[in-house]
């Protein structure tokens, strides 16, 4: 299962642009390119087109592809050796590995298997000036050199451009199931509800609270749901199980609302774009934020939210007409967590996050990397 | 500043004590845990506080001096040397200063003992999983630096993947925050960016920690082989299975042998080609399912026998052995040269017969012990390197094995480094862009390049340092 490696493309593109100076908009299917801040760009560099399987040995547990083979992929071709590549971030599957990896993006999964930053290996990308790097490598483990593919995952493309990545597999559990729970009102007994699942034996393979808008689109019944996937041997999920229901009363439902919950926000993105943001802060803090916030459905016309307890992640979804006045309302209800917005109208990223890059080692980092500004612009905020 | 200067300003910070300017008390700091290198510092400054350290590394700033970070220097690669340049020990800053059970981490000084963490959150079972060999001395500050592994890293990631935050001092005497001890860090992974830089793009004031909850039920299993081959395959067997280990660990004959003719000896039986220690964790009904199928593929694929351990007692006896392996290979020659290299996992029982075939070509005793589910390889040679004939064989049989692991296409370190001991061996996996562009980040922590200077990187790599200060 291997191709021969075509000479890279990107480097032309981004010399042209370099002499042209014309900067580029970088992009994988383009799902994302009305989310972040605004990029001050002419040209757009797709790595769409630029795809396909470098090199898979399943024995390895690793698989080579090019920055434009989209998730749905690497997913058919890793799922006929009984393999997965378990990242599950929100969007369409079609999206593509190198913008996965730009974006940093992950999901609930992330709880077992970590974010993009642990299951990346190795990549190839074309820098601002336009040399061909590679970090990382092709086996498991690796401590050769500086780590370049930290430095690349989640820069948003502004460190480079990704044409390639080895990725770290998983084999797909022998059994899985996943079970819905009811979701107490108060803030201290889901505490205990979370901290039963998570801090005690229990190896749950993840675990997301959903508002009751969120498990209406999941065909579920329209109310507060804690999902748990238990995965393993079977005789592991059918014990986990039987502790789980133990606890409160269970219901299993089809696996698929996992598939599901990563496209709610394409759904609303049909009628009308949304704000998206997430609110990061400690675990401990999720159960008392949740409460609070499980509330904005009912402030926030069509509003939703789900949260990753484990991670300390709570994802709003809210209508893209919200004015700047209520946005900026809700930031400084919560002053004390970190707000990252992934999706905002362009007019109100100035207002509400400005930029992430002001900091001396972060503007030495783009200067390196891009010091002729060419790469995506603006969206990690003003370099000067 | 004269050095003599320089010293004086730096006793003023830390105290008489712990500046070392004399060379026969630095000779204790000429070499690291691969005693093959020697360096001496121009003088040793252990700081026992973080003021004390930034007050350190200002004074050091000042003054333009060059300098290397230092843990318990139980490294592997020759990167905690001083050539002529301060060596800075943090190995004083040792305070656990919090725990958050319930969030699940931990913030340390950077002197923090691995085995000193762990023994501090057990009472909450409670565990920090990054678990190199040398846990009961080395630091945590020197795991950030190398990006530590073990053998349980195979289930729980490396240091990489437990470290979510640090305050560090950069090289010119800036503090920085890296990552976010309560959340996510948009904008750039400068916390990646920082572990496994080898010292040279700052030091560590404090680093916040993952924890782990300890498992509910643990197996530890030793399968024994007559061939080494057989081991090989089932180890890829294992992994291919779907079945993912906390520990899946390789020894092959020569040191089973040494291990069990030391104070070490673990019973493994001293006859086999190979052994395997496996170890499986989780709820008791799951990992007692995986421990049959590991046992069936064990004995199916050529294991003599299968033990599990019936106790703690015998747990911890099985893991004497592997850990002090390295140890008990003091007792075959006076010198040990521990390699690092990591191959693709399905190419183990190759790699494994090229690496015997180079020993023999050599007149040279090679002990296998290593990460095998990871397909790290660590092949250690004992040698005695006052005999010049011999130590020339094993330089250049050390030289044969990273080529045969990189014509594999593996890396040439997994966990141990680049430091002094694999610089030559770094252009065999990057071009000169890739490393062009290591130069480029290790240029924005530290511009001057005083950070552990010559390491990593070779300096004719980075085209643009050659004529610049600091080089060489």
């Amino acid at each position: 299962m291997t191709a021969a490696a075509p000479v890279n493309p990107f480097v032309d593109l981004v010399l042209d642009a370099v002499e042209l100076k014309t900067p580029l908009r970088v992009t994988g299917r383009a799902h994302w390119v009305d989310a972040g801040r605004p990029v001050e760009a002419t040209r757009i560099a797709s790595v769409a087109a630029h795809a396909g399987v470098v090199d898979y040995v399943p024995g390895d547990l690793t698989i080579t592809v090019r920055g434009g083979t989209t998730l749905n992929e690497i997913h058919r071709i890793t799922a006929a050796e009984g393999q997965q590549f378990p990242l599950d971030p929100a969007g369409p599957g079609d999206g593509t590995i190198g913008a996965t990896i730009a974006t940093g993006s992950f999901g609930p999964l992330a709880h077992s298997f970590g974010q993009a930053r642990d299951l990346v290996l190795g990549v190839e990308f074309v820098t601002g000036d336009g040399k061909l790097v590679r970090g990382g490598g092709r086996v498991v483990k690796n401590v050769a050199g500086f780590d370049l593919v930290r430095l690349v995952t989640g820069s948003w493309g502004t460190i480079g451009i990704v044409t390639e990545a080895t990725l770290r597999l998983y084999s797909v559990p022998a059994a899985s199931v996943t079970l819905a729970m009811t979701v107490p009102d108060q803030a201290v007994l889901l505490a205990q509800r979370v901290g039963s699942i998570l801090n005690g034996p229990l190896t749950p393979l993840r675990t997301e609270l959903v508002s009751g808008g969120v498990a209406s689109m999941l065909g579920l019944p329209r109310r507060h749901a804690l999902l748990v996937e238990l995965a393993g041997n079977s005789a592991s999920v059918a014990a986990q199980k039987d502790s789980l229901a133990r606890l409160a009363g269970v219901t299993e439902i089809p696996s698929g609302v996992w598939d599901r919950l990563r496209s709610i926000e394409a759904d609303v993105a049909a009628r009308g774009l949304p704000i998206v943001l997430r609110i990061s802060c400690l675990p401990s803090r999720v159960p008392q934020l949740w409460t609070s916030l499980a509330g904005i459905e009912s402030g926030f016309d069509g509003a939703l939210v789900h949260s990753t307890p484990a991670l300390g992640i709570i994802r709003c979804i809210l209508p893209g007409n919200a004015s700047l006045a209520s946005m900026s309302g809700f930031a400084a209800g919560m002053p004390d967590v970190t707000i990252i917005y992934e999706r905002l109208p362009a007019a109100m990223w100035r207002d509400l996050s400005p930029g992430v890059v002001s900091d001396r080692l972060s503007r030495g980092i783009m200067k390196a990397f891009d010091p002729h500004r060419i790469l995506n612009p603006g969206i990690l905020g003003p370099a000067s | 500043m004269t050095s003599n200067a320089l010293s004086d300003r730096l006793e003023s910070i830390v105290g008489e004590r712990f500046v070392l300017r004399r060379e026969s008390d630095l000779l204790v700091y000429n070499s690291d845990g691969l005693p093959g290198y020697r360096r001496m510092p121009r003088l040793a400054v252990f700081p026992g506080s973080r003021e004390e350290t930034i007050d350190v590394v200002r004074a050091l700033a000042e003054d333009g001096t060059a300098f290397v970070p230092r843990g318990a220097g139980t490294g592997l690669s020759g990167g905690a040397l001083a050539d002529d340049v301060v060596l800075l020990g943090l190995h004083r800053l040792k305070r656990v200063i919090s725990i958050d059970q319930e969030n699940l981490r931990a913030t340390v000084e950077p002197g923090v003992v691995n085995l000193r963490l762990n023994r501090t959150v057990a009472p909450f079972s409670l565990l920090y999983a990054p678990d190199p060999s040398s846990e009961a001395a080395c630091t945590i500050g020197g795991n950030v630096a190398e990006n530590a592994g073990g053998p349980h890293c195979l289930k729980y990631g490396v240091t990489l993947n437990h470290v979510i935050s640090i305050n560090a001092i950069l090289p010119d005497g800036e503090i920085v925050t890296l990552g976010n001890p309560a959340g996510e860090t948009p904008g750039f992974d400068l916390r990646g960016a920082f572990i496994g830089s080898e010292g040279c793009f700052g030091v560590a004031l404090d680093v916040t920690v993952r924890l782990t909850r300890k498992p509910v039920a643990i197996r530890t299993m030793l399968a024994d082989f007559m061939s080494v081959d057989d081991a090989a395959h089932v180890t890829s067997r294992i992994v291919a299975s779907g079945i993912v280990p906390a520990a899946l660990e390789f020894m092959d004959g020569p040191t089973i042998q040494v291990v069990e003719s030391s104070v070490y000896a673990a019973g493994y039986p001293a006859d086999a080609a190979a052994v395997l220690l496996i170890e499986l964790d989780g709820i008791p009904e799951g990992v007692d399912a995986d421990r049959d199928t590991v046992r069936e593929i064990c004995m199916s694929g050529g294991a003599r026998t299968v033990t599990v351990a019936r106790n703690d007692t015998e747990r911890a006896r099985l893991w004497q052995g592997r850990k002090k392996a390295f140890g008990a290979m003091g007792r075959m020659a006076p010198h040990l040269v521990v390699q690092d290299a990591v191959i693709p996992r399905t190419r183990l029982a190759e790699v494994l017969q090229r690496i015997t075939a180079i020993g023999e070509e050599n007149r040279l005793t090679v002990c296998n012990v290593f990460h095998a589910g990871d397909g790290n390889l660590h092949p250690n040679i004992p040698y005695n390197a006052d005999d010049r004939d011999e130590a020339e064989r094993v330089h250049r049989a050390m030289g044969q094995i990273m080529r045969a692991c990189v014509e594999v296409g593996g890396s040439i370190s997994g966990e141990h480094g680049v430091g002094l001991d694999k610089l030559g061996y770094i252009e065999l996996i990057f071009s000169p862009e890739s490393l062009g562009a290591m130069c480029s980040l290790r240029e924005v922590f530290d511009p001057l390049r005083r950070a552990n200077p010559g390491k990593v990187v070779p300096i004719h790599a980075c085209q643009e340092w050659r004529a610049a200060p600091g080089a060489r």
